[in-house]
């Protein structure tokens, strides 16, 4: 409850017992922690660092506490104990980020009789933000044998606007506007309308999650931050070139240089973060005496992302992007400057069956070609098939009947699965070679050289054993059980 | 569970400030501790500001577990409980007396409590009864305070025999001498004499005659907890460590 609740809550007697607040004189730091997109909050759990000390709050109401290694800000790093424990279902990429920080005090409120005896007492916690609202937690416990004076005490702090404790409550209470990032949007689309309103309220719906990812990007929190600002520019880009003729084609042409331009200097930065986060798997794939080699070849990536950091982060800052980013919100916001295209009127629902239907049939045409001999370049065209595929689906999900369109959403993404470790494989060959071709004069040349001619001789044994699996994973999406499903839920109701 | 009487067949000897400061020092060491008001007077239960337990009435306290453990109140102390006494415990014997096998009455009683505490202390009632019978075969110690006087020696010899005749364990018998005031010349000589004849029974922690103990009736709080520094309060702490030591498993 906020300090003015509970100023009143102890203004007057509580059943006949004089309420007593005792403020302790020392204050510590204090922080509140969660993911960006406060996985925490949302899995019912709170995370507080007081001092040196990490105290979790549990989904089930539990406190479990540990010491807290100073500036770690990953799971990962932190000290064995039951809070990293607790947390081991969160995604190791990424970073805790302080949601709140200032100071606190520690406090007790005490229900006493007319002999001076404590029927009831709460533990409180006066949180005092550096930005936001000062909120006090309070932590009621009875006494053995004086429990109607924990009930009242308890009602008494409902009945003055007491809420209970979790991290929703807690971080509306100090700022009601952090709890609204959400990295995947759901955008609510209508059959019936327009495809030129659906693209647009797409585009304007993954804008703000590109700007909320830069700040993450420029102070470097975590790898996931450019990772989802990614995303978030290549669903864009997909909208664009997917929904095709929702816009005026000269503009979709120059829509999508603009947006392509933003996504080229993240790129290399991206890339290195890939092998960097791979680092382990790396070394468990060639031999120990191999391992020197790889020690200096992610030192020297590591000193290059170092300098590709600051350069995007450089980037993001000029005056130049901001004002280009910003010219995008504002065009898909304000929609008045789009230009619609031939297929602007058609609706949403159509549209997303033709274009569904026909990216289909197209990959089922070239899977019926593939065998072990195909090149690597058209498996790797396939791959690109069933992304759109997958964006498509993903994108008009609102508009289909639920339980047929996830079942084949799951198919989809299982062939998705193979296809990414088969271009792993491929793409990383390629880039380790261009990795060494571009070795000047570096230190460990040789070693380095190696180490990556012996990873790429593995990756390229993966690479077949993988391809194996992937005719068979075609065969089954290609089926006529599958065609049956397809046809049903995207083929126009004329033709039946 | 430990069981730890506090006992003197003689009044006044400083037995409930015992009892209130042990009690308090077991809890503050971290264990779970009851503080058993049995004498009818409540002495106990007022220290710890505790009104005295208007349902619980001898019956209930021997037959119903539910309401035994219903009647214990939690202190102002962490990890420190009372059970207050009612003036209908000044029948106890009476109706101990008419009950089948009345000795073990107050072990069974409180076993309801076994997995609460780790610790209960009984703060008994002044005299030797069948009540003062089933405590000294409940309790895993008998922690008795001895004013150093030719009096006082009588009744501590009194209770000796008591536990010969009646085949109790003397080695739960742990005295200790109370209320003991350095200038007078008779306390010394006695404290040489009794220390000397029951070595084994006599503790080394003497706690003196001092006005802070005195003062727990106006604060009504341990001097444990008020004054900690001042020379009661080191002798009760002094008390304490050695009847741990000399009680540990």
């Amino acid at each position: 409850m906020s300090v003015e609740q509970l100023n009143n809550l102890t203004d007057s007697n509580i059943q006949g017992l004089v309420p007593i607040l005792d403020w302790d004189k020392d204050e510590y730091s204090f922080a509140i922690l969660d993911y960006f997109e406060q996985n925490l909050r949302k899995s019912q759990r709170l995370l507080f660092v007081i001092d040196e000390q990490m105290e979790l709050l549990t989904t089930e109401g539990a406190i479990l506490s540990q010491h807290a290694r100073p500036d770690t800000r990953f799971v990962t790093e932190f000290q064995e104990g039951p809070v990293k424990e607790a947390l081991t279902d969160l995604s190791p990429l990424r970073a805790l980020i302080t949601v709140a920080s200032g100071t606190m005090r520690n406090g007790k409120l005490t229900l006493i009789d007319n002999e001076g005896k404590t029927h009831a007492r709460a533990g409180l916690r006066e949180l005092m933000p550096i930005s936001g609202k000062a909120v006090v937690l309070i932590a009621p416990q009875g006494l053995r044998g004086y429990d109607q004076a924990l009930d009242d005490l308890t009602a008494h702090i409902r009945t003055s606007g007491g809420t209970s404790l979790t991290a929703g409550n807690l971080y509306r209470m100090i700022d009601h506007a952090c709890v609204n990032y959400v990295a995947k949007p759901t955008v609510d689309i209508r059959q019936e309308e327009t495809a030129f309103d659906t693209a647009t309220n797409l585009i304007d719906s993954y804008l703000p999650i590109v700007r909320v990812n830069e700040y993450g990007i420029i102070h470097d929190l975590d790898t996931e931050f450019l990772h989802d600002y990614r995303i978030a520019l290549r669903k864009i880009r997909s909208v664009l070139s997917l929904f095709k003729g929702v816009y005026d084609i000269d503009q979709t042409h120059q829509l999508k240089m603009r947006f392509s331009a933003l996504m080229t200097p993240t790129g290399p930065l991206r890339d290195l973060d890939v092998y960097l986060l791979e680092q382990e798997s790396f070394y468990s794939l060639v031999p120990y005496t191999m391992h020197s080699g790889l020690d200096a070849m992610f030192s020297l990536m590591r000193s290059r992302r170092t300098d590709e950091q600051a350069r995007l982060a450089t980037y993001l800052k000029t005056s130049r992007y901001k004002k280009e980013i910003k010219a995008l919100t504002k065009l898909f916001s304000k929609k008045r400057k789009l230009k619609p295209g031939p297929n602007s009127s058609r609706t949403s629902y159509d549209f997303a069956c033709e274009l569904i239907w026909k990216r289909y049939r197209k990959i089922c045409r070239l899977a019926a070609t593939i065998n072990v001999a195909t090149p690597d370049q058209e498996i790797h065209q396939l791959r690109i098939e069933c992304k759109k595929l997958r964006y498509l689906m993903e994108f008009f999900s609102p508009v289909f009947p639920q339980e047929p369109f996830d079942s084949l959403l799951k198919s989809l993404k299982r062939l998705q699965d193979s296809l990414g470790l088969f271009n792993d494989c491929v793409v990383q060959q390629i880039n380790l070679q261009a990795f060494v071709d571009d070795l000047s004069d570096e230190q460990h040349k040789l070693e380095i050289t190696q180490s990556i001619g012996s990873l790429i001789t593995i990756l390229y044994q993966h690479q077949s054993a993988e391809r194996e699996k992937i005719t068979d994973a075609f065969g089954r999406f290609s089926s006529s059980r599958m065609q049956r499903s397809f046809r049903t839920l995207f083929r126009s109701r004329e033709e039946f | 569970m430990q069981i730890i009487a506090c006992y003197s067949n003689k009044g006044g000897v400083g037995k409930t400030a015992t009892a209130v400061n042990l009690a308090y020092a077991f809890a503050t060491s971290g264990r779970r501790t009851l503080l058993c008001d049995l004498d009818p007077q409540g002495a106990s239960g007022f220290y710890f500001r505790v009104k005295p337990s208007k349902k619980l009435t001898e019956a209930r306290f021997f037959e119903d577990v539910e309401h035994f453990t219903k009647s214990i109140r939690g202190s102002d102390y962490d990890n420190l409980d009372i059970l207050p006494a009612n003036m209908s415990f000044r029948d106890f014997d009476v109706f101990l007396s008419k009950m089948k096998d009345a000795r073990s009455r107050l072990k069974k009683a409180l076993k309801a409590v076994k997995s609460d505490y780790d610790i209960v202390l009984l703060d008994c009632p002044p005299n030797i009864s069948i009540l003062s019978e089933n405590v000294f075969r409940a309790a895993d110690a008998v922690v008795t305070p001895v004013i150093p006087t030719t009096l006082s020696q009588r009744t501590f010899e009194q209770l000796l025999e008591f536990f010969r005749e009646h085949d109790l364990l003397m080695e739960k018998i742990h005295a200790f001498f109370s209320m003991v005031q350095g200038t007078k010349s008779l306390h010394g000589e006695m404290i040489v004499e009794l220390t000397h004849n029951y070595p084994k029974r006599i503790m080394a922690a003497k706690i003196p005659f001092a006005s802070e103990i005195e003062r727990m009736g106006m604060l009504r709080a341990p001097v444990l907890a008020t004054a900690p520094n001042s020379p009661a309060g080191k002798a009760y702490q002094a008390l304490f460590d050695e009847l741990l030591e000399r009680i540990a498993p």
